[in-house]
């Protein structure tokens, strides 16, 4: 588990009809000019699909996408490329991303504020079936390093955590905090 | 927990000369970061092992003002005008379209893992997954081979995936089930010696009959449409054979090459006609370089005679007929008991998919059910949902269709409703496959660095508008097709539709406008029996208005029973192009710039960001190939030497040479036995008495062979390793000098 690089954190719209695949697809076109932190490629369009990742922005380190799989609308951070540190500081790396795209979500100025995430309400799967077996053992492995990420991230809330036990699934926590969070409250908790 | 690796955790499940060939192409990426491989070469060696460049690999991408640099962290490229780190398309062969359960649990793993989470059914039932990084593609491929699937030769100048009728063995109209003749050809054409030097890829197609679409075996390189005939009281099984058919730029119908081949004279007879095209086949030109163009130039007779003389002279292979004593093998079992359909009441959604999505199988009380795919595409988490409604109703296979969709056999009829049920649950509950609105189309400028126009973006955009018509679609347009291909290259087979497309552009007032010629009357049954004419560009904003209007106008004008071709033929080019010509009109961008956008795109459109395809490959002579093979195996022989295995050192270097050698010698002799002592003759003989290769590199090679590769020491092991490198530096010069020589 120490080994795992691929890191999804999906976090939840708050209002699920408040974002459309079509404006999604406009914003990410402009990430792609302005962005300065990573490489993002391209941006595709799988509306037609229904449920999954409607639209998608592919990046060099990460992609990003609106996703609706399970009929559950959110943003998903997909990491690619390997990170360094220990794994806690993996996933709280993949964490920042994640949340740090919602925020600019919520705050780009052609969504003129119409969108918000249930910052307390995360999926978090690691996206590797050799390193993180979804079993009982892979999910006492994944929660040794992050449970400290998440006391820190939700600054010592209590919150609720559930494996996605269905046949051919990931090793996925559902991850449920008591309480509100902004994504911009989270990413203050993880900076502190 | 455990940290190993897939190569290792798949060593025992993957057959040996896949998991050799994927090591050797972990090893080529390596030896190409480090500056060891050319890129021409290497570009051709990743695109024959299914790893394709995509549209902005070239490190540019248009942002809709102006072309802007991507900032990829390394400088190197992958091959020519692709950047290194640039994540591209893995396209993965599924012989006639077919996939078992294990299978599509794996596809749905990498889905995830290594792509986007979507799967991508192509026109010639591969798989392609997208956005896949080239570091990520060893451990693909192995966990596809470790379920039979390999994605060799799917791309490059090779044979391409091999294409069959996906209702073989349940069709009423097929003489027999060609699934075992294709399965047979891809696997002794796979990796063949004599697939390896064609100046353009080569694809087959393979048919249970000659009237209905299926294997569109007219529009392919080799189609072989079943045949049976009586001998001496008996039913032969053979095949009439077509060569020279595609579409691209220029379609060409296919000619008759034999009008009854014997099945025992199938693979014998596609290795001959492999030969004569790798040997006369255009490998400068790639714009005429596949073997249509060939046959055109040599005109059938003369092409039919080189091959007859061909297959005269190729040694024996026994496996030219070994598999015809297994050819139930493939036979596809029912999970379930035929039943009747319970008469009762439907809900009318129900009624509307089985009408236009149920296929009624040879097999009384079966049935084919068609998932159609809006773009070919489905989710990850749908493919596992199939895989538990495969497991509930049929017997653990499917196969994926040129229409992009895929298709459940062996569904007992009585199962149909709750089938429905179990699809709707997983979106997978589309009706009108095969109709209207089942449109086909390529990749466009979504992903491909040759599109003009957003094909995807239009067929979206069609679906949706004749989705909404649904059940009012008058009965003569329903089973229409629409194929759309994002530029005259056809890769949406839009010659072989009743209404096609092709992207291309015009200048309006200096400002280029996405446009697409419209192409009408082709025919797409009779496996694709004639081709659709063009009737000029339309902007691609004003296409669904086009399908609009000559629905329409057919519905309303059409003769008692009138094909929409005849029809079209009837109307003549003129009066269509009349029909059309207002649409043609663009706006000037001020008044409204919404023309000047593709479908589903919101950037000013732009053709700026076109690159180099891959469809082509690179021109690698397959001398070249083996000698740089060769060289990674030295490479190999170095590791090995470093791990301490001295002898195993030694034989791969070894090996190196005689492979290297065996090259040179088949530019002279191509049936050169295998033998080391038969290469060190023929060698010797042909390149160290005639002094073309230098004598003192030659002598390493005898030494070589005459020392053996046992009982050398660290030093003489490593002295061996040296002179096999130079022996390759050697062979190289020599090849260039022959190449020069010929040209």
């Amino acid at each position: 588990m120490e080994e795992l690089q691929r890191i999804n954190i999906k976090v939840y719209l708050q209002d699920p009809q408040s974002l459309s695949s079509e404006e999604v697809f406009r914003v990410f076109n402009e990430w792609i000019v302005d962005n300065t932190d990573e490489v993002l490629v391209d941006v595709a369009d799988y509306d037609h699909v229904g449920n999954g990742p409607l639209t998608l922005l592919i990046g060099h380190e990460a992609n990003y996408s609106l996703d609706s799989d399970l009929g559950e609308m959110g943003l998903l951070y997909t990491r690619k490329q390997p990170q360094g540190g220990e794994l806690s500081e993996r996933l709280a790396g993949a964490l920042r991303a994640a949340l740090r795209a919602c925020h600019r979500l919520e705050t780009a100025a052609e969504l003129a504020g119409k969108v918000a995430f249930r910052g307390g309400d995360l999926k978090i799967t690691a996206n590797d079936r050799l390193r993180a077996p979804n079993t009982e053992d892979g999910e006492r492995a994944l929660r040794e390093a992050l449970d400290p990420v998440l006391t820190a991230l939700f600054c010592s809330a209590s919150y609720a955590v559930e494996r996605d036990t269905s046949s051919g699934e990931r090793l996925s926590l559902r991850v449920r905090a008591e309480g509100d969070f902004t994504p911009e409250t989270l990413l203050a908790n993880l900076a502190n | 927990m455990s940290s190993t690796t897939w190569k290792e955790a798949l060593a025992s499940h993957m057959a040996a000369d896949l998991a050799e060939e994927i090591d050797i192409f972990e090893t080529q990426i390596h030896l190409r970061k480090q500056g060891k491989i050319e890129e021409k070469l290497f570009a051709e060696t990743r695109l024959r092992r299914g790893a394709y460049g995509q549209r902005y690999d070239n490190g540019q991408r248009y942002d809709g003002a102006k072309t802007q640099q991507l900032r990829y962290p390394d400088v190197p490229t992958k091959g020519p005008d692709t950047a290194w780190d640039a994540p591209g398309m893995m396209r993965i062969k599924i012989p006639f379209g077919g996939l078992n359960t294990e299978q599509m649990a794996v596809l749905a793993d990498l889905a995830e893992e290594y792509s986007d989470e979507i799967l991508h059914i192509t026109t010639r039932q591969d798989i392609q997954l997208h956005y896949v990084h080239i570091d990520d593609t060893p451990d693909l491929m192995r966990r596809l081979a470790a379920v039979g699937i390999t994605t060799r030769e799917a791309c490059g100048n090779s044979v391409r995936n091999i294409t069959a009728c996906p209702l073989s063995g349940v069709c009423h109209t097929e003489l027999f089930d060609v699934t075992p003749y294709a399965q047979a050809t891809m696997r002794f054409l796979l990796g063949h010696e004599d697939c390896q030097d064609f100046g353009r890829k080569f694809k087959i197609a393979f048919s249970g009959c000659r009237h209905e679409a299926c294997g569109l075996a007219n529009m392919h390189d080799m189609g072989a449409v079943a045949a049976v005939r009586q001998t001496d009281g008996t039913q032969q099984r053979g095949f009439e054979l077509y060569v020279g058919g595609g579409l691209g730029a220029v379609p060409h119908q296919a000619q008759l090459f034999s009008e009854f081949l014997p099945e025992e004279e199938l693979l014998p007879t596609a290795q001959a006609i492999a030969r004569v095209f790798a040997r006369l086949g255009e490998k400068r030109n790639r714009n005429r370089a596949r073997i249509k163009f060939l046959i055109a130039k040599l005109g059938i007779e003369e092409f039919r005679r080189l091959v007859e003389e061909e297959r005269k002279i190729l040694p024996h292979d026994p496996r030219w007929t070994a598999y015809l004593s297994d050819l139930h093998a493939y036979d596809e079992e029912a999970l379930k008991a035929p039943q009747p359909l319970a008469n009762g009441a439907a809900d009318d959604a129900f009624t509307t998919w089985k009408r236009t999505n149920v296929y009624a199988q040879r097999q009384a009380g079966y049935s084919v059910a068609t998932i159609a795919l809006p773009l070919g595409d489905l989710t990850s988490r749908q493919m596992r949902d199939l895989i538990a409604i495969c497991k509930q109703y049929v017997c653990d296979t499917v196969r994926t269709t040129v229409e992009q969709n895929i298709v459940l056999r062996w569904v007992s009829d009585a199962d149909l409703p709750q089938l429905f049920a179990d699809l709707q649950a997983a979106g997978l509950d589309q009706p009108g496959a095969g109709t209207l609105v089942d449109i086909t189309s390529c990749p466009g400028t979504d992903t491909c660095k040759l599109g003009i126009a957003s094909s995807r973006g239009l067929a979206a955009e069609l679906r949706k508008r004749i989705a909404l018509k649904g059940v009012e679609l008058d009965e003569a347009i329903e089973g229409l097709r629409i194929k759309i291909s994002g530029c005259f290259n056809s890769c949406g087979q839009h010659h072989a539709a009743d209404i096609g497309f092709y992207g291309n552009s015009r200048k309006i007032n200096g400002i280029t406008v996405p446009h697409f010629q419209v192409v009408l009357g082709g025919q797409w049954r009779e496996n694709a029996g004639s081709f659709g004419l063009a009737m000029g560009a339309v902007p691609s904003k004003n296409i669904p208005e086009v399908v609009e209007r000559l629905s329409q106008r057919y519905i309303e004008e059409r003769e008692q029973n009138e094909s929409f071709q005849s029809y079209i033929q009837r109307m003549g080019k003129r009066d269509i192009k009349a029909m059309l010509d207002d649409l043609t009109l663009v706006p000037p961008f001020e008044e409204n710039s919404w023309y000047y956008q593709d479908w589903g795109d919101t950037r000013t459109f732009t053709i700026d960001d076109l690159g180099k395809g891959e469809c082509a490959g690179e021109v690698v002579s397959a001398t070249v190939m083996e000698i740089a093979a060769a060289e990674r195996e030295v490479f190999e022989a170095q590791v090995k030497l470093e791990e301490g295995d001295i002898d195993g050192a030694v034989q791969i270097a070894y090996r190196a040479i005689v492979r290297s050698a065996r090259a040179l010698v088949r530019e002279q002799f191509y049936d050169v036995p295998d033998s080391a002592d038969s290469v060190v003759s023929e060698f010797r003989t042909r390149f160290f008495d005639s002094e073309l290769f230098s004598l003192q590199f030659a002598n390493y090679f005898f030494t070589a062979h005459q020392e053996g590769t046992h009982g050398l020491d660290a030093t003489a092991a490593h002295r061996r390793i040296e002179e096999a490198q130079l022996f390759i530096e050697g062979a190289y010069t020599c090849y260039d000098k022959i190449a020069a020589e010929l040209a």
